[in-house]
């Protein structure tokens, strides 16, 4: 579904990376910091013009869509949200429905069903007229993803999606994502730091050094693999927990 | 109504409804003319430059998200205050007819926007903050050029003076007539911006990833609140503290939504100008305060006021 080659700045931070990712599977992009994830998916969001090469989505080219009709295709969940105070929750799950709308019309009854619905789906009904700079970390999270999810978007991206929150809101901010793979079809691109969670999660994981892939494959392999060690510069084991992979550092 | 000479209410009244056909004015001549020709003209002037600055200022504050920015942001005041130093200084002694200074201004006010734009808003991913801080460089620039050319002609500095204050004493209809169409276009594109500046609030990359084509939004409305102001600050001088504190004030009551606070800023800033205006000119009369004055006077506690009753909250 997805062919992308993409180079970005005038610093290379993302070089000649080709992938494809088949509609309907999760893929998680690892890497340490500074290897270009983030580069990568706002490349993938159509936030970053290719300095050479393409991405395209179900055959068409990001970089030749306009902004409404690229916000309908794919969505984003950046890795720090920018949340207006004084915005109710509903009002910013709303704006998800803008590229539908338009910026002269208030959203439609469709619209406003699909806010409604999202809104159910993700646990906020109580929240509906909190304003939304007052929610805690793992509730403003789930408004950002129902933003997202109100794009009603084929493809979602997310960038570091889970860093700062507890366990809890971390393994239910997932499920909630895969539960919308396995149910909707959505295909999903996410950026993760917990090579665990990132290995329990995704079907693929891309290992990413210095703007360029390192490994790439499904989970289980890439966690296990000497490139994952080599990459992050230290020791790492992966173990077996009913299961599940979990991949512990462990001291030199 | 009120003024230095005391015109009955009623009288006003009557006279507003004869000339709508009903009834009969009991104005003398010399009542008429100072209700018509002098009153009338200035208050409309008045609702027009409070309307346009303070939804300018609105709409400034929301592009930028800058609780700070107000319409003279980019360049505006600066320049009209350049052109008309230069009118007024140059032109003026030669020439008797004054449409010199309000020309000259709005040229000098579009000017420095334009230039603060080609060196701050063009690139691509330029953010604001290089395009405000090309209108303080456009600003610092173009003020130190007017305080030269003020200097150089010291016999002026007392009109020069008097117009940087701002004031709507010498409004005519036919300033209204000219300032009209720009504050009538410019407050609807404002007003009409009022979800867009919302789902900006989140943001550029965001509210591109929300489907808002924010560059060509941001040149629109930027454009628009400029040109409107450069109109008005070419009549009626520069005044000052309504496009940044009205704003605020609506901001307080209404809550942030944009869609709210740019029609309701239009009102309250129309209303603002025209008090601050009678106070202006009836609380010394015959002589007048400078409007930028008491704009400042009256804003200024009334804000502290509703700010300490109600919780702040961001732009």
């Amino acid at each position: 579904m997805h062919e992308l080659s993409v180079r970005v700045g005038k610093k290379e931070l993302v070089s000649s990376i080709s992938l494809e990712i088949a509609a309907g599977t999760w893929c998680t992009i690892v890497g340490p910091n500074g290897a270009g994830k983030t580069t990568l998916v706002e490349a993938v969001a159509g936030l970053r013009p290719p300095s050479h090469g393409s991405v395209s989505i179900g055959g068409k080219l990001v970089s030749a869509m306009s902004e409404r009709e690229r916000a309908r295709t794919v969505s984003l969940v950046p890795q720090h949200p920018v949340v207006p105070q004084g915005m109710t929750v509903y009002d910013y799950v709303a704006l998800g429905r803008t590229a539908y709308h338009g910026l002269f019309r208030p959203p439609s009854a469709h619209d406003r069903s699909v806010i409604d619905g999202v809104i159910e789906r993700l646990s906020l009904d109580e929240f509906r007229d909190r304003d939304s700079a007052t929610l805690s970390g793992g509730e403003r999270q789930r408004m950002v993803l129902a933003r997202a999810f109100a794009q009603s978007t084929k493809v979602i991206v997310l960038d570091e999606p889970i860093t700062g929150l507890d366990m809890r809101h971390q393994m239910e901010l997932l499920e909630i994502l895969k539960t919308e793979v396995a149910d909707c079809g959505l295909t999903v691109v996410a950026t993760l730091h917990d090579l665990t969670l990132a290995g329990q999660f995704a079907d693929r994981l891309v290992l990413l050094d210095h703007g360029n892939v390192a490994v790439d494959g499904p989970a289980g392999e890439v966690v296990r693999s000497d490139e994952l060690a080599t990459c992050y510069g230290m020791n790492l084991r992966v173990v077996d927990v009913d299961g599940s992979d979990v991949v512990v550092p462990v001291r030199k | 109504m009120i003024g230095p000479t005391s015109i009955g209410t009623w009288r006003v009244v009557g006279a507003v409804l004869a000339h709508l056909g009903l009834g009969h004015s009991t104005l003398t001549p010399l009542q008429s003319t100072i209700v018509w020709q002098l009153r009338a003209p200035r208050m409309v002037l008045g609702l027009l430059a409070g309307a346009m600055l303070a939804v300018a200022g609105a709409t400034y504050q929301g592009v930028f998200r800058n609780p700070l920015a107000d319409p003279y942001l980019l360049g505006v005041a600066a320049g009209a205050g350049l052109g008309a130093t230069y009118a007024i200084v140059n032109v003026g002694h030669s020439l008797a007819t004054p449409t010199w200074t309000p020309l000259l201004a709005f040229v000098g006010a579009m000017g420095a926007v334009i230039v603060t734009w080609l060196i701050g808003g063009r690139r691509l991913r330029s953010s604001t903050a290089t395009l405000i801080l090309a209108g303080v460089a456009v600003s610092s620039l173009l003020t130190s050029a007017q305080t030269f050319l003020q200097q150089q002609s010291t016999g002026s500095i007392a009109r020069v003076y008097i117009w940087l204050l701002g004031s709507l004493a010498s409004a005519s209809w036919s300033s209204v007539w000219l300032v009209l169409p720009y504050v009538a276009i410019c407050v609807a594109i404002c007003v009409f911006a009022g979800r867009a500046l919302d789902v900006m609030s989140v943001g550029e990359d965001e509210s591109r990833s929300l489907g808002v084509p924010v560059r060509q939004v941001r040149f629109v409305v930027i454009a628009a609140s400029s040109l409107g102001t450069a109109a008005i600050v070419s009549a009626v001088g520069l005044i000052g503290f309504v496009g940044i504190i009205v704003p605020h004030i609506v901001r307080l009551l209404v809550g942030t939504s944009y869609r709210r606070i740019l029609p309701i800023s239009v009102l309250f800033g129309a209303g603002f100008l025209v008090v601050a205006d009678t106070i202006a000119r009836t609380v010394l009369a015959p002589s007048e305060l400078p409007l930028g004055v008491v704009t400042a006077l009256v804003g200024a506690p009334v804000f502290v006021v509703i700010l300490s009753l109600r919780r702040p909250v961001a732009v």
